[in-house]
């Protein structure tokens, strides 16, 4: 039969979704709706080598308007900004009306705002899109003292690439180590060091009280009464899903729109991926919101095979990357429920993994290396933990034992 | 063809099956595979980012970067899957007395 299928959101998931539903089914209309005013395009670059000139806007885009166009997959670049569930209608500001038969929100994550209580809140920056990446890069190019507030992910990552373009880089983190919520400690600790031997300051156990405009400079008072003297501020503290549009609709939300396996929302014909679902994940038997590229990619993958009618359930073993100078570091499955720890090895330059097991099955694990050092045993790692391999351990802890051993052994 | 672009990687016996080594000729990095039906052989570096390929992951036909997660066919060099878009180059390989030899061109 053929549908009306709306994709809200034209980001990395919309896209991967739009293109397998026409695998998939070649009558019904894909119309993906998109604020931004581009094609989709991969945003792991915007922190990385688009700050630092190794990649250009036309490097970024997933597929050329040719591919779009060829299967038959219409682009309308608008900001929807209200949503009839009952009537299957959504709505732009200039009360355009798009009425669907099936709909897949993929709306992404939003940047948490800082709170300033004086008018400063225009001379924060903040990175999430290509337009942003492009002021920042602007902005920054006359200035020297950077401070960027928040150590997580993003935040270090154009600490990197500020650094590698010669600037005087200060991050200032609420916690008492980096990346806090997701890292372990000695892995942290691991990429902290590398940005010191960089010339990065770091500063741990620290908020900001105020933030005060004086000739130009900014003065960051944190709450130990110190002050940081800077040119240029710009905050990564962190990222809510983009559900504002659904807060009062009867779709359930909580921390993101919640979705069942096969990317099915509360509401009949409405889906979700990427970003913004907290989904349920059937092998951890429990709920989780991933903002990763390969979720992205995959659970638009799933919602696309979903909406055209072949069933399919979500099980990837989550898996996200963060390049930082010339460590890659990579996180897979989930890290926060074990009974044990195992390391294996200890110098960067040969890779370092920490392994979290329970019940003797590793439940995730996390690595740094340099370059590609640890991506290899991380990626046999999720192999293993997809079939609830149980591991030897004087394997995993030894470095020159290869891990396919394990795989192998089955 | 001439002779003399045939280069000695080395023994059949070094590379395990299922997987590969590196081999470095004057500037450029190679990777050497041995498959259940053969010996192949590709450029060195992914062609996303400058990384080496031998960190990699042979899983079938495919060659898997250890940063990213790009995925190359080995035998066609095609990318398969993002953040991997361009080809890999991919050489000529012929075994002899059980030596490998790639074709550089
Ligand atoms: C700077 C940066 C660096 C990153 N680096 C990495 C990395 O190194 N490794 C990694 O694994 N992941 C990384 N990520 C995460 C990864 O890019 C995201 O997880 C991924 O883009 C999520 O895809 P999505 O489709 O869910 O959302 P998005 O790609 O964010 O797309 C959502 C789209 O929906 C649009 N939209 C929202 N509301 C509306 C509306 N009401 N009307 C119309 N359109 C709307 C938005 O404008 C946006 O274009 C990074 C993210 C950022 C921002
Ligand atoms: S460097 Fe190979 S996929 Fe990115």
């Amino acid at each position: 039969m053929k549908k009306n299928i709306i994709i809200l959101g034209g980001g990395q998931a919309g896209i991967y979704a739009a293109r397998e539903i026409r695998q998939n089914d070649s009558e019904s209309n894909i119309k993906i709706l998109g604020e931004e005013n581009l094609l989709p395009y991969e945003r792991p670059p915007l922190s990385k080598d688009f700050l630092l000139d190794k990649k250009n806007e036309d490097d970024l885009y997933f597929h050329s308007i040719e591919v779009i166009k060829n299967e038959n997959i219409d682009f309308e670049n608008v900001l929807i900004n209200k949503v009839d569930f009952e009537h299957k209608k959504l709505f732009s500001k200039n009360e355009d009306v798009y009425t669907y038969d099936s709909l897949l929100i993929s709306t992404g994550s939003d940047n948490k705002r800082l709170s300033l209580d004086n008018n400063l809140s225009d001379d924060v920056y903040y990175l999430r899109n290509l337009e942003e990446a492009k002021i920042i890069k602007e902005k920054v190019s006359d200035k020297n003292k950077i401070t960027i507030i928040g150590g997580g992910f993003i935040g270090l990552e154009i600490a990197s690439s500020l650094s590698q373009l010669q600037k005087k880089v200060t991050v200032i983190e609420i916690g008492n180590q980096l990346m806090g919520r997701i890292i372990p400690k000695q892995i942290a600790d691991l990429v902290q060091n590398t940005h010191i031997e960089q010339g990065n300051e770091i500063i741990l156990n620290k908020q900001i009280d105020k933030i005060i405009k004086k000739n130009g400079i900014y003065e960051i008072l944190l709450n130990d009464n110190s002050i940081i003297e800077t040119d240029f501020v710009i905050a990564g503290i962190g990222s809510t899903p983009s559900v504002k549009l659904f807060e009062n609709t009867n779709l359930k939300l909580d921390n993101g729109i919640l979705t069942n396996q096969f990317c099915e929302t509360s509401i009949k014909d409405v889906y979700a991926a990427g970003d913004v679902c907290n989904f349920y994940h059937p092998f951890y038997e429990r709920n989780m919101r991933l903002e990763s590229y390969q979720h992205a990619q995959n659970h638009g993958i799933c919602a696309g095979k979903n909406i055209a009618g072949v069933k399919t359930e979500y099980t990837s073993i989550p898996w996200m990357w963060s390049d930082q100078f010339n460590l890659n570091l990579q996180l897979t499955g989930i890290c926060d429920d074990y009974d044990e720890i195992i390391a294996r090895g200890n110098d960067i330059n040969n890779g370092v993994i920490y392994f979290f097991l329970k019940n003797k099955i590793i439940k995730g694990a996390c690595g740094l290396g340099i370059a590609g050092k640890v991506g290899r045993d991380i990626r046999i790692t999720s192999k293993l933990t997809e079939k609830n391999t149980i591991v030897d351990k004087q394997i995993l802890s030894d470095q020159n034992q290869k891990l396919n051993k394990l795989i192998q052994k089955q | 063809m001439s002779e003399e672009n045939w280069i000695e990687v080395g023994s059949t016996d070094s590379i395990e099956e299922e997987d590969l080594i590196r081999f470095d000729h004057q500037d450029k990095t190679f990777c050497v595979y041995r498959l259940t039906d053969g010996f192949y052989a590709t450029d060195g570096i992914c062609t996303h980012e400058a990384v080496h390929l031998e960190d990699g992951l042979v899983m079938d036909d495919e060659i898997e970067c250890p940063m990213h997660q790009g995925i190359f066919n080995i035998k066609s060099g095609e990318a398969l899957s993002p953040p991997a878009c361009e080809d890999l180059k991919t050489y000529p390989v012929k075994v002899d007395n059980d030596k490998i030899f790639i074709k550089i061109d």
